[in-house]
Formats: structure tokens, sequence, C-alpha cells
């Protein structure tokens, strides 16, 4: 069963074409990977998925629900109830420790809980470093930290934007590990990326150029 | 944990760790506050202040006898009573009586009065000297003094005649044995010489005093201490011819004008007079018609008169808020009795009100100014914390902020600001003012409670609004722009 379905979507800024009548479906469960080289589409993709943008034309059906015509308010309603972001940036609060930073996304959420919080850092291997500022935790530990964020409301899509992009290779692993032990619980996981090898850690990956989709690859070696 | 715990936890985190922005913030709102709260506390102490300082341009209110009599101390001291405890800074009786300085053929009026109480209803009063504290001294008003030719530490007969003596044409019948004789001829460049002689019981003279204090002091002056000169009048009899007394050599005038005072001179005293010597203590200064008066103690002037407990007037310096409230304590007075009247001193009463209209509308001013400017220096600081939180606010909206929790929030830290902006500056505007009044008005003042709500309450109001253009930058912020990866 697909959980979004994006039918003829294209954007369009001015004489730009960002995305040129794309198609797309991701199952519910599915690990998905969107690649392709810089002014490809990918952060357009990503924006419109996350419900931060709309498309100029076309429908994205998100759990049945065709977010392309909703009002920004309705948008942010989604994004909250149904979507986990992590960023490349990692972006977090910075004068807020690690687990108020998780008890943030739940406040917007619905009601913070400081417990569940912590139980959701314990799971990304950070449990002694909750009461830590971002700025006394490595690159690693941060995007572990929006690992926890993203999943601390059971979003039905977790959306990754080049979640390893500012990591070392080991972070990275450790991200990826996440990931892969998030898709055998069932979440469904979206990765932008440009980078083949957290690309080859999806179950498929949609390959994007000049706003097209220029191939699909299914990871035949895939191993849940 | 309750959304509002995470809230009030947020924005403490938020003020808290992120130190020297919102120090900033907070100091311009604190130093708004101080200003606001400091001249809130001058603007309604300073009525009391001045009411005070009014004071000491004299008594702002007197009572009268209703009718042309006196008032019975007694009856003054009752009405005294209906004036609130505190309030009543002075009362100053003053009883005005007649007396004549025989010697010169001259009266004054010498006022009786309480010279402790003329200090706290007339602190303006200069005196040269002291005021009277023994017994037999008196106070001269400048002009008398003048006139009379008087200096400190001299000393002048009094007398209190209640009746006229009815004067004869011709002073020799007054010319008996034993009389007291008084008298004053020009001396010297017009200015009077004054002699007393008592006759002894062949209707010679006995003694004799020389008042010729406007003389030239080292000539004229000479004639009432040269003894050699004074024996020579001893044992003549009146009229004197000439050739019985010698003129003092360099004071031939004064000489002569002695002669000629003791030949013309009346018997000075009356059946029912009494009088009393006085030495000048101090003589007082103050440009107006109370420079016309002799002083002495009520309790001095009332063993002159031999009529005790009566007063033609009470100053009294009265500490009121306003002018209704003076008035509201005169009519109350009147009220009270039916022989007095009280009346408000005018002059005083309505500068002190214009006074203070105008120095209120001028705190007022300045309050207003200086709150302005904090809501421009916190605006622009809010705006700054926006720039910079830019991706925090984008971060937020992408985790599911509403447009309206991103308001209360800002709001709620900015609110949280003046909270403490406000109660740092109550308490720092209270020592401002603490320090402007001391320094100022020479007196402290008492800490105003409701100030503290107060100033918070307009400072979370002043922060609220300068938080408004800030907020609105916030809520435009599109998080797809600002979280983009580099």
């Amino acid at each position: 069963m697909s959980l979004l379905e994006i039918k003829n979507v294209s954007k369009i800024y001015g004489e730009l074409k960002a995305l040129d009548n794309v198609s797309i479906h991701v199952d519910q469960g599915e690990w998905v990977a969107i690649m392709g080289p810089s002014g490809s589409g990918k952060s357009t993709m990503m924006n419109i998925i996350g419900c931060m943008d709309k498309p100029t034309m076309g429908e994205v059906l998100l759990d049945g629900v065709d977010i392309s015509k909703e009002s920004s308010k309705k948008l942010t309603e989604i994004r909250r109830d149904k979507i986990g972001l992590i960023f490349q940036q990692f972006h977090m609060v910075n004068y807020l420790t690690a687990v108020e930073n998780i008890m943030v996304s739940q406040y917007y959420h619905s009601l913070p809980d400081e417990k569940e919080a912590l139980d959701a850092l314990e799971r990304v291997g950070l449990r002694e470093r909750a009461h830590h500022l971002p700025s006394q935790l490595s690159g690693g530990e941060q995007q572990r930290v929006c690992v926890a964020r993203a999943l601390i409301n059971h979003p039905e899509l977790i959306l990754a934007d080049e979640p390893t992009g500012n990591l070392d290779e080991a972070n990275e692993n450790i991200v990826l590990d996440l990931f892969a032990q998030l898709h055998r619980e069932g979440t469904t996981l979206i990765v932008v990326t440009h980078d083949p090898e957290v690309a080859d850690a999806a179950q498929r990956t949609i390959v994007l150029e000049h706003g097209r989709v220029a191939r699909e690859v299914i990871n035949e070696n895939f191993q849940d | 944990m309750s959304k509002r715990k995470m809230f009030l936890r947020m924005i403490t985190a938020s003020l808290l760790r992120r130190r020297s922005r919102m120090l900033i913030a907070l100091l311009s709102i604190a130093v708004g506050a101080t200003i606001l709260a400091g001249l809130v506390t001058i603007y309604y102490d300073v009525p009391r202040q001045m009411s005070a300082q009014f004071r000491n341009y004299g008594a702002n209110m007197i009572l009268l006898p209703e009718g042309d009599s006196q008032m019975a101390r007694s009856e003054v001291d009752k009405a005294l009573a209906l004036i609130p405890e505190g309030a009543l800074v002075g009362a100053t009786p003053y009883r005005y009586v007649r007396l004549d300085m025989v010697s010169r053929q001259l009266s004054f009026t010498s006022a009786g009065t309480d010279f402790e109480q003329v200090q706290k209803t007339s602190p303006y009063f200069h005196i040269n000297g002291r005021y009277p504290e023994g017994e037999r001294e008196v106070m001269l008003g400048k002009e008398i003094a003048d006139q009379l030719g008087m200096k400190l530490g001299r000393t002048m007969e009094l007398t209190y005649q209640p009746g006229d003596t009815a004067a004869d044409e011709d002073p020799s019948g007054d010319w008996v044995p034993g009389a007291v004789l008084s008298g004053s001829a020009e001396g010297w460049q017009n200015a009077m010489v004054y002699v007393t002689a008592e006759l002894d019981g062949d209707a010679k003279i006995a003694a004799l005093t020389v008042d010729a204090s406007l003389q030239t002091e080292e000539f004229g002056g000479r004639t009432a201490t040269d003894e050699a000169f004074l024996n020579q009048f001893i044992g003549k009899s009146l009229p004197l011819q000439e050739g019985d007394v010698d003129a003092l050599s360099g004071a031939t005038v004064t000489s002569g004008a002695i002669v000629r005072s003791l030949n013309t001179a009346r018997r000075a005293t009356g059946a029912t007079e009494s009088r009393r010597t006085f030495s000048v203590v101090g003589i007082l200064e103050t440009g107006g018609e109370e420079e016309q008066y002799i002083y002495m103690s009520l309790p001095e002037l009332e063993a002159l008169t031999g009529e005790s407990g009566r007063l033609d007037v009470m100053e009294l310096s009265v500490q009121a808020e306003d002018t209704e409230t003076l008035q509201g304590y005169a009519d109350t007075l009147s009220q009270g009795s039916d022989s007095l009247r009280a009346r408000l001193v005018k002059r005083v009463t309505r500068s002190e009100t214009t006074v203070l209209g105008k120095l209120q509308s001028l705190v007022f001013l300045v309050t207003a100014v200086v709150l302005l400017l904090t809501m421009i220096s916190v605006s622009t600081t809010m705006m700054a914390v926006v720039t910079e939180r830019r991706r925090e606010i984008g971060l937020r909206k992408a985790l599911g902020a509403s447009d309206s929790s991103i308001r209360v929030e800002f709001l709620g830290e900015g609110m949280f600001l003046g909270l403490l902006g406000g109660i740092l500056g109550a308490l720092l505007g209270f020592a401002f003012a603490q320090v402007v009044s001391v320094n100022v008005f020479g007196s402290s003042i008492t800490f105003q409670w409701l100030l503290l709500p107060v100033t918070v309450i307009v400072c979370m109001a002043i922060a609220a609004v300068s938080c408004l253009m800030p907020i609105k930058k916030a809520v435009e912020i599109d998080p797809a722009l600002v979280l983009k990866g580099e």
C-alpha cells in the first residue's frame, strides 16, 4: 500500500523547472533513497514531501490525503503528525539540552514526556549525554539526537535530507544502522542523498536528473 | 510534563543560557523601569516633599477671632485638637499690645509669642543675635531698631498703660517731689536726645539717665556716660537756668538738648502703668511688616499687661497633600468653634499647587519619553534576537510549531524579560528616588509596595508591544529556506 504517491508533479520557479512532471510512489514501510547531483531537484522534492513547499502542478498524496492544495497551516499539522525530519546540519535548539530538544518535538506534537524522550536517547545510545547542550556534543552525537527527535512522535514517515553529509564514516554507519533498525520496525524512510553508499543502504533508489526521474534502482543486496 | 512547564523550561533556558543577548534586552528594560519607578516614586512623593518644603515659606493657615475681641487660649487649644495628629507642624500664638517707650515718647506694637513655635511657622525669619530665651529679653523688628538706634545688648524700658494720661501744656506742674520725668529734644543734626530724671523730696534732680544713642558716638554720645558731666545735674531744680550746667566739650549741641529736654520733661509715671526694662538680644530682618514689632515671650507680655489667656492670632503650619485637604481642615476648625475662624494663607497654598502641577506634567513627559526609548531599544534587541535565531525558528516550525506557538513563545520571552526588568527596575528606581529625595529634599522616602506590581505590569506591557514587530518577522520565516543544507 502506498504511503506517498506523487503524480505528475512540477515545480516551476520563473523559467526554471526544478521538478518536471515527476511521478513516484513510496510504499508503507519502504526505505527509499532519492539521489541526484545538485540542481537535480532533490531539495525541492524533499520540501514538497516534507510539507514545507507546494508543487506548481500535480498531486501529492500522503497517507491518502492530497497535500498539494492544503493551506500552510494544514501542512504544518500534517508535518507535525506524520513526518519526522532529519537535516544535514542537524539543527538543534542550541540552548536546550539533548533531551530537551527531543521534548520540543513532543511539545508541538502533543505533550512533553521526559521519560519517553530519555528512552529515545537510550535507543540511539546517548542516554548518558541527555543533559548536554548541542555545543557539548560531537556532530555524530548531534545527528543521533536528531534521529531520536525524528522518531519520538512515531511518525508515518521519516524524511532525512543528507543525514550523513556532515558525518565521518563511523558516525555515518551508526546512523545508517539506526535507519535499518527503524526500517525493521516498519517505519517508512525517505533519505535524500548524493552519496551512493547511503543510497545503497536503502531498498530502492530513485535517481533524479534535471528535475526528472532518470531511473529507479532496486537494491538486490538489501538485507533486512 | 505539562505543556506549560515545558514552555517555561524553554523560555528560562533561552534567557539563562543565551545570557549576553538577553542581558542587553534585560538591561534596557531595567533602565527604563528604573527611571519609570524612580520618577513615579518622586511624582507621588514630591507633593508630600514639596508640601513640607512650602512649610518653610511660613504658616499656611491662620486662626482669627470671630469679631473684634481676642480669642481665648483654651478655645484655640480645643480647636487645634481637631487637626489630625502629625499634620500640625507648628502653631504660633500672637498677642499684640501697644507698649510705650516713655523715655522717647514713642509707642510700638509689641507681640507676645512662643519663639519655639515661631521657628516652625516662620522658618524664614532672619535673626541678628538670637531669639529671646530668658526673662526680660526682647527681639526688635529691624525698622524699630533702626529708628531707636538700638544695638544688640542695649536695654530699653517698656511701659504698658491701659489708658491715656492727660498731658498738661505746662510741664512745671509735673515737677513735683518724687516724680520721675522724661523728655526729649533735638540734638546734633536734628537727632533726638532722651532723658529720664528722678526728683527727690525737694523736687531736685536725684538721678539722671541720658539716652544719646542717636548722637555721634564719640561726641554727643559721650554725654550719656560722662559722669562728671552728668553729676552737674544732681541737686539742681527745674527748670534749669543758664550757667547751671557746663556743656561737655565737643558735645555742646547735645548738652544743650539735654537741658532743654529736662525743662520740658513731664512726669512719666501713671497710676496703673507697669514697666520693665528689657535687653535687646535679637533683631529681626524679614523685609516685611514683621520688622515693625517688638517681640517678647507671651508670658513676659502677659506679666506686663496683667491679663493672660487671650490671643489675637494663631499662625498654623499644617501639612496637607493638597489645597482641598487644607481647606477641609480650615472648615473643620471654623465649624468647631463659634468664636474662631480659620483662613488659609492664599499666597503660599496657591503657589504650591501651581508648582506641583508643572512639576508633575514634566515628570509625566520624561516618563513617556523614557518608556518610548525603552520600547525602541527592546524592539531593536528582539529584532536582532529573531534574526539570530532564524534557524531555530525555522526548526521549530519544521517540528510542527504553528504560527501562534511561535508568537506565544517570543511574547513569553519578552514578557519574562519585562517581569525581571520590572522587578529590578522597581528596586533600582526606588534607590534612585531615594538618592534624589535625600539630595534635593533632604529627606528619605518609604517604599511604596504598589510600585512593584505597577512597574512590573508596565514593563511587561512594554516588552509585549516591543515584541510585536520582531514576532511578525519570526512568523514569516520559511523553514524550507533557513534549514536548507549548505
